[in-house]
């Protein structure tokens, strides 16, 4: 009936009808962008008279668009590497253990995920004033940190739920230490946790904007944050282009990951 | 190795559970340090500067601009909560019904806008919505409208904007409630008698009301403490909360006024999240 | 006693406020194969893991070949052992989970090669080095595993109901093979299982679990014909209980008032103390059935009210005195079946040197 596609009746038309109009307001944008990235308007009339590369040259001329865009990848990769580490062996911690308040534990490592990012960005700023890590990458790679590390709790955890822990028991009766059983079989088994925690991380660094904002100083910016100053600034068809490239990133990144998924599917099910 | 048979097996049960509760040291100290801390020194300079005492909440819940900038905040986040439903809603429910390359297509483009850089949706606004914008000039060449309406720098803007991000996470976790729900229910009510309409008012919707509680809820509280979009669409006269307290510390330096937003922030968003773990569980969260 | 080759030594377990082993002693010799026989929350499974190191004793000791095992921690032991559930390692191929262990222990390539090709040949899997586990059905996935645990040639083999997961026709067959593998390698096999029939067709002695502790040790026959409890009694095969009192009592001897009246003498009373009670077991198959109404010779009377024919057996269900039933086994031809139709009264006798009494 109601839940039966072919046995909806006049709902089908209805649900079909705004389910493409929503499709096509999320696609707006993004279609929207790309195609202003490469008109030849100063001022993003659309649709654009002419065809043009120009703000890609300009995008690739400017070094400090270059230089913003590799302080965030150097500051996502650092984040990402880190932030699956600590997660790793927090969600080990919260799945193994068996002490008094692991519950606590729980929700206060979940914690900045919730809060508004506005309040610990000005709690952050205020306290990197007082201990001198304000405009330094270490600052930005503790604020960033601070919220990666909920998604890899979160990944890593709800894989390490669905692992069976017989299986490294049984490496650690075949003679492997506790630590060589996780490392050689837990480690892998929940791999494909590790990788979605990995890339919530990455893009969790790689697009802030609010912390950024309050950690940065002039000759140190990440890319969202030389957008934004741009962005307050005027509205110019370098920021489409430097936009359409990020959007071209995401996707890479949709793509690789759900060919990941797709291969850690095939090795697993029967 | 030297130890007793009858001493060593109680302390070696005591010290793998004290091993599990190191594991968790390294996020544990990072958290306290950077996390807690910091919004601890935040809460205790809002009640310290200038003065000791409560001076800075009241400045903030008697003055009568910042009892608008309240307004705004709520209005907002209400409105795009209630759109976010009413157009998702839908939308989730077609995700759960398609047939599988269409609905695995309608999930990409959810998924593909909601991974797109937030800057980046936020900057393609700005641009479709100024006064020489697509979406007015085809207003206007469609003849609905011969003067350009101002859709940007105001909380028109800012509603556009906040549903076009929040929609997602109400079409995702809607789709798992309606999934989990038995077809055979709905058969059921239509041989007891139920037309359609009656299906979907008495039963359907009932049953979902639950995730769509959690959903809204959820948009609510992050549409309450939202920074960016409202700060790029909004323009500098239509401010919200978040914005407020990042201008009190950015522009006016008043850290104790800072402190007192970010707290009034805070305990709302907290308490919010409390409702939700005691209605729905933590399983509905994120 | 000092020569046993697993010596467990009045092991405890005690969770918070639960004891969930109490004083365990036990003595197994190489080579044998001892099943832990109980209900689930019996203890057999906690000593399991106290022997392979998961679980720690609170007190009391175990000791293999003479020295303690408590100091080592399992990687150590070098314990074999095959789960419940299947433990294959996911991500590496059944040559590669099998050679996990021996690559562990650092022995050369050749001897890995060697010995995993003679595991996988152990337990009839030649061939499928290269499959992915999750590709193998459950009953090929458990043999890998006991290749996995016995291709190091640990003394010491630990099962932990291995085959409960498996459908009843698997399970046999993987008996089978379980016991050609127990013959062909010598190893010492513990096995926990729940399951008589599995406990009965494996071992060469079952240690039976209770509430925590061992009611009695012996093999199948013993615990069949002289078991040592009242819960014995009852896990152990079929069984009928009677409550009887106790007339007399004439050493480890005593003499029984049945439902009905009549007295029987000579029965084999256990735990014998105070109670003025006994539960009577009288096996349905060792129970001598006669139409007509009873004699002097004969201890009760009946009327059948049910005949269950079962293919081997028929089971026949006599009501007797003060409301109570007993189920009688006759075998498949039984010259007596053919004149037996319910409402018809029987009269019941049995041997009292065979049976046994469990005072309350």
């Amino acid at each position: 009936m109601l839940l039966d596609f072919d046995r909806l009746g006049p709902w089908k038309w209805v649900l079909i009808t705004i389910t493409t109009l929503v499709c096509l307001f999320l696609l707006l944008p993004i279609v929207f962008i790309a195609a202003l990235s490469f008109g030849s308007s100063q001022w993003l009339i659309f649709p654009p008279p002419g065809w043009t590369t120009r703000w890609y040259g300009e995008l690739f001329a400017d070094p400090r668009w270059l230089q913003s865009a590799f302080t965030s990848l150097k500051i996502a990769a650092i984040v990402t590497v880190l932030s699956v580490g600590i997660g790793f062996l927090a969600a080990l911690s919260l799945n193994r253990g068996s002490f008094a308040g692991r519950e606590v534990l729980r929700a206060l490592f979940l914690t900045p995920m919730i809060l508004p990012v506005v309040v610990l960005a000005v709690a952050l700023y205020a306290f990197f004033l007082r201990i001198g890590l304000n405009g330094t990458t270490l600052g930005f790679i503790i604020a960033h940190l601070l919220i990666a590390l909920p998604f890899s709790i979160i990944s890593i955890g709800s894989a390490l739920e669905g692992f069976d822990k017989s299986i490294e028991d049984a490496a650690i009766l075949c003679g492997a230490s506790p630590w060589e059983a996780r490392l050689r079989v837990t480690v892998p088994a929940i791999s494909h946790g590790l990788f979605g925690a990995a890339v919530f991380s990455f893009l969790a660094s790689w697009d802030e904007v609010v912390l950024a904002i309050f950690m940065a100083s002039p000759t140190l910016q990440t890319l969202p944050v030389k957008i934004w100053a741009t962005l307050r600034q005027d509205l110019t068809p370098v920021i489409a282009a430097a936009s359409t490239l990020l959007i071209l990133f995401t996707m890479l990144l949709m793509i690789i990951a759900a060919l990941v998924r797709r291969g850690s599917k095939q090795g697993t099910k029967p | 190795m030297a130890m007793t048979a009858t001493a060593a097996p109680g302390e070696r049960i005591a010290r793998r559970r004290h091993a599990a509760f190191v594991w968790a040291l390294p996020a544990l100290v990072l958290i306290l340090l950077f996390f807690v801390t910091p919004v601890l020194g935040l809460l205790l300079r809002s009640v310290t500067e200038p003065t000791l005492g409560l001076q800075n909440y009241a400045e903030l819940i008697g003055t009568g601009t910042y009892a608008r900038i309240f307004a705004n905040t709520f209005l907002v986040a209400g409105v795009v909560t209630a759109l976010s439903v009413v157009i998702g809603y839908p939308v989730a429910w077609a995700l759960a019904v398609l047939p599988r390359p269409w609905g695995q297509l309608v999930f990409a483009i959810i998924i593909l806008s909601m991974w797109t850089n937030l800057l980046a949706r936020t900057y393609a606004w700005m641009v479709l919505l100024q006064r020489t914008g697509v979406i007015n000039k085809t207003l206007m060449g469609l003849g609905v409208i011969d003067q350009p309406l101002a859709l940007v720098n105001n909380l028109v803007g800012v509603t556009i904007g906040m549903t076009y991000i929040m929609l997602p996470f109400v079409i995702l976790p809607l789709v798992g409630v309606l999934r989990a729900i038995d077809p055979a229910i709905l058969r059921a009510g239509a041989l007891c008698g139920a037309n359609s309409w009656q299906c979907f008012t008495r039963i359907l919707l009932p049953l979902s009301l639950p995730g769509i509680a959690a959903g809204a809820l959820m948009v609510f509280v992050m549409a309450l403490g939202y920074y960016v979009t409202p700060a790029l669409l909004g323009g500098t006269a239509n401010m919200m909360l978040a914005e407020m307290v990042a201008q009190f510390v950015q522009s006016l330096v008043n850290w104790g006024m800072g402190g007192a937003a970010a707290f009034v922030l805070l305990v709302v968003t907290l308490a919010l999240y409390a409702v939700q773990l005691r209605f729905f569980g933590a399983g509905r969260i994120g | 006693m000092t020569s046993a080759f697993i010596e467990i030594r009045d092991i405890k377990k005690q969770y918070g406020p639960i004891t969930a082993v109490k004083d365990v002693t036990l003595d197994i010799r190489k080579g044998e194969f001892m099943t832990f026989l109980g209900p689930s929350g019996s203890g057999k499974s906690t000593t399991l893991y106290m022997l392979a190191g998961f679980e720690y004793p609170t007190a009391g000791d175990i000791r293999l070949n003479g020295r303690t095992l408590l100091d080592t921690p399992s990687h150590k032991r070098n314990i074999g052992m095959v789960f419940q559930r299947y433990t294959l390692f996911p991500h590496l191929t059944v040559g590669e989970n099998v050679a996990f262990p021996l690559r562990i222990r650092r022995l050369p390539k050749a001897d890995v090669e060697r010995k995993v090709r003679e595991a996988l040949r152990l337990v009839r899997l030649e061939g499928f080095e290269d499959r992915k586990p999750a590709l193998m059905s459950g009953g090929q996935q458990q043999r890998v595993a006991l290749a996995r645990a016995l291709v190091y040639d640990p003394p010491v083999l630990l099962m932990d109901e291995p085959l409960s997961a498996l459908d009843k026709k698997l399970r046999e067959e993987i008996q089978f093979e379980i016991r050609r593998i127990h013959q062909e390698t010598g190893v010492t096999i513990l096995y926990v299982t729940h399951d008589q029939e599995e406990a009965l067709r494996l071992s060469d002695r079952i240690a039976v679990f209770s509430q925590g502790k061992i009611d009695q040790i012996g093999s199948g026959q013993t615990l069949y014909a002289e078991p040592a409890t009242r819960f014995v009694a009852g896990f152990i095969g079929d069984s009928n209980f009677i409550d009887t009192d106790v007339v007399s009592v004439e050493g480890s001897h005593a003499t029984l008032a049945l439902p009905g009246g009549r007295t029987v003498s000579g029965v084999p009373l256990h735990s014998a103390g105070p109670g003025k009670t006994a539960a009577l077991l009288l096996r349905p198959e060792r129970i001598d059935l006669k139409v007509g109404e009873a004699g002097a010779a004969d201890a009760l009377s009946g009327t059948i009210r049910d005949i269950t024919f079962l293919g081997n057996n028929t089971d026949v269900l006599v009501d007797i005195p003060a409301g109570k039933q007993l189920s009688v086994r006759l075998p498949f031809g039984h010259p007596m079946l053919d004149g037996l139709r319910p409402a018809l009264p029987v009269a019941l006798s049995f041997n009292p040197a065979t049976v046994h009494a469990f005072q309350g």
